[in-house]
């Protein structure tokens, strides 16, 4: 063994405060380089809004007059204008919270300081928790500025049903959400190739989440497998929350125990992924290699 | 007393593919670090040179922990690279990618700020330390602005200041000076054995042998993938002091070079011709004194023109000569295979 001296500051088991402040640093970091990318934000809130005036004014066009009646029979509520903004906002936060963590290891190697992260005795599961704070604001503000904008341009009232139980699902579901962006993570970390997946991710996420339709659409084996997907729990319990509806699980307290299920499960699984790919990779190749 | 840092039989092999057009893909096995054993003192500069690909990075890589060895121990500051990351990755700061690794929509001070976070150092010390580290490197004209709007140079100052925020009693350092201009290599090299002579122990890998007769008190020479020479820059050049190396110049044909080569008393011939069909000839030969003469007379007997001849001191370039055949110039990158560390003559 070699003579053991002074270590530099990190050294031996770092207090909660050390850790905490590295959650803290990788948080103001990522909030100063996107303040530093104008209009960032102002995509992030008209996107969803776009989204749904697709199949909006679609339904307008098939249904006419008819519409809100024809959209009642199969989903028990008329006003298929909010039903759509809630989908494409709730399908907004996913995708942007894949993008951001999936994507931020991609752009982290592509630029070198990946391994500049893994050379600081920070635990990596910190960092991460940065990035993900991080990604929980910029989703969250542009959740409530794109439902906000959405609701004065198609002229309807988010606030009809129970806004906070539906914020409430929505906290919830961001922490299967969490463990999913690290699954994510580690599977471009594996492939090195983030766009490309992302791409196709974002479409299939958007369809299993039934952003514009009902659950009960899917044929039965589709179903199970859309609900093995913790977003679309997540999307299916915050509408019916919004719109005053029931959930695919019947009763609210029935998808919350779903969800919390997910919460539980999904971030250990993620975490210990990102655990065996990261040690992988530096077993192999290693971690700047892209 | 075993040193701060001590590797045993250090190995590391990858997988790599091989495209060849209208072939198809091959696996093969690269191995770029064999059984590569040394210790470093505290308190030491030692210096790692070699060509590019000899395996220098991969070594640094290894003993940052960024990359897990084949097989084979390593400890550093006592810690070892495979059970305990963490205390090794405390006790070093490294500068391994020059002047990536920064973020560059980050000023230079929100830079060094957010690694200094993730070395735990505390906020208070942070500030006054990047403050220390501004007036060392003299980064305050720029510290202030987003790397993005850095000189490549200055990109390289700041990669360095952030190598220094932990504080840590072990500098790595991968070639550090590379992309920078003659007067700021200087200025950090100078500050370089400032921090050695303040008790840092200094670990620096170069291809420049100025660089490591300037700053390094032990080099280890590396070249596919293993050690050739190791010792002081002063010991590595007594291991020739019974070889003179003998600089020749004019217009040799191949046969004149090859007669060279064949005389008993000449130990490495190294040939480089340049425009115009001028060639220079680097000839290492034994303490005979007749050496000089054979060498002549089995040049002009081939055809030779001999313009001029002049004997030199012997340098880190010589000992690697001596060891490889080859010069440091040469990228060994496709040739760390199956096959040994290169020797004799060239």
């Amino acid at each position: 063994m070699a003579e053991r001296r002074r270590g530099g500051f990190g050294l031996g088991r770092p207090s909660w405060r050390a850790s905490a402040g590295v959650v803290k640093a990788v948080l103001i970091a990522r909030l100063k380089i996107i303040s530093r990318y104008k209009g960032a934000l102002l995509m992030d809130s008209f996107l969803p809004v776009v989204f749904a005036a697709m199949p909006i004014i679609l339904g307008v066009a098939v249904g006419g007059a008819n519409a809100g009646t024809n959209f009642s029979e199969r989903t028990g509520t008329s006003n298929y204008k909010l039903y759509m903004l809630i989908g494409s906002c709730t399908f907004m936060v996913v995708s942007v919270m894949l993008w951001l963590i999936g994507y931020w290891i991609r752009r982290e190697q592509e630029t070198g300081t990946l391994e500049s992260i893994f050379l600081a005795p920070a635990n990596q599961i910190f960092v991460l928790s940065g990035v993900t704070f991080y990604a929980l604001i910029r989703t969250l503000v542009a959740f409530g500025s794109a439902l906000l904008i959405g609701s004065l341009i198609f002229g309807v009232n988010p606030f009809e049903g129970n806004i906070a139980v539906a914020i409430g699902f929505l906290a919830i579901g961001l922490i299967p959400l969490w463990g999913l962006s690290m699954l994510f993570g580690a599977l471009i970390l594996r492939i090195k190739e983030g766009n490309s997946v992302i791409q196709l991710m974002t479409w299939v996420v958007s369809f299993l989440m039934g952003i514009f339709f009902p659950l009960t659409f899917f044929p039965p084996l589709l179903q199970g497998i859309a609900l093995l997907f913790p977003p679309t729990v997540m999307n299916d319990a915050m509408r019916a929350a919004m719109l005053n509806l029931g959930t695919f699980f019947g009763s609210w307290y029935a998808s919350l125990a779903v969800m919390l299920a997910f919460a539980f499960a999904v971030p250990l699984l993620g975490y210990e992924m990102f655990a065996h790919t990261s040690r992988r990779i530096r077993a192999r190749e290693g971690v700047g290699q892209y | 007393m075993s040193g701060i840092i001590r590797v045993e039989r250090l190995s590391k092999s990858f997988e790599s593919k091989e495209r060849k057009k209208g072939q198809r893909k091959k696996i093969k096995t690269v191995h770029a670090l064999k059984d590569v054993s040394f210790e470093i003192e505290e308190g030491e500069t030692f210096g790692l040179l070699g060509p590019n690909g000899a395996g220098k990075t991969t070594l640094i890589k290894c003993l940052t922990t960024l990359l897990l060895p084949t097989s084979g121990k390593a400890w550093v500051n006592g810690y070892s690279v495979l059970d305990e990351e963490d205390s090794v990755r405390a006790s070093i700061g490294c500068m391994l990618m020059g002047d990536r690794g920064l973020y560059w929509k980050l000023t230079g001070r929100e830079n060094l700020d957010y690694f200094g976070a993730l070395y735990h150092v505390p906020k208070v010390v942070r500030r006054k330390r990047i403050d220390q580290l501004a007036d060392l490197l003299h980064l305050d004209d720029f510290i202030d602005r987003t790397v993005e709007t850095y000189s490549s140079g200055q990109k390289m100052l700041v990669a360095f200041a952030k190598s220094l925020i932990n504080d840590a009693p072990i500098l790595i350092l991968d070639e550090p000076t590379v992309t920078l201009d003659v007067p700021t290599a200087l200025q950090l090299r100078k500050i370089v054995r400032n921090l050695n002579e303040a008790g840092k122990t200094v670990l620096y890998t170069t291809h420049l042998m100025h660089e490591a007769e300037e700053l390094c008190d032990r080099v280890a020479i590396m070249d596919h993938g293993g050690i050739i020479a190791l010792g002081t820059t002063q010991e590595l050049k007594d291991s020739l002091v019974r070889e003179e190396v003998v600089n020749l110049e004019g217009m040799f044909p191949a046969a004149a070079v090859q007669a060279v080569r064949e005389l008993k008393e000449t130990s490495s011939v190294v040939s480089k011709t340049e425009a115009g069909g001028r060639t220079s000839l680097a000839v290492m030969v034994g303490g005979n004194s007749e050496a000089l003469s054979l060498i002549i007379e089995a040049l002009t007997r081939n055809g030779a023109k001999i313009e001029h001849v002049r004997t030199k001191e012997v340098t880190l370039e010589d000992v690697f000569i001596a060891k490889t055949g080859r010069t440091l110039d040469v990228d060994t990158r496709q040739i760390v295979t199956e096959g040994g560390a290169g020797g004799g003559k060239a």
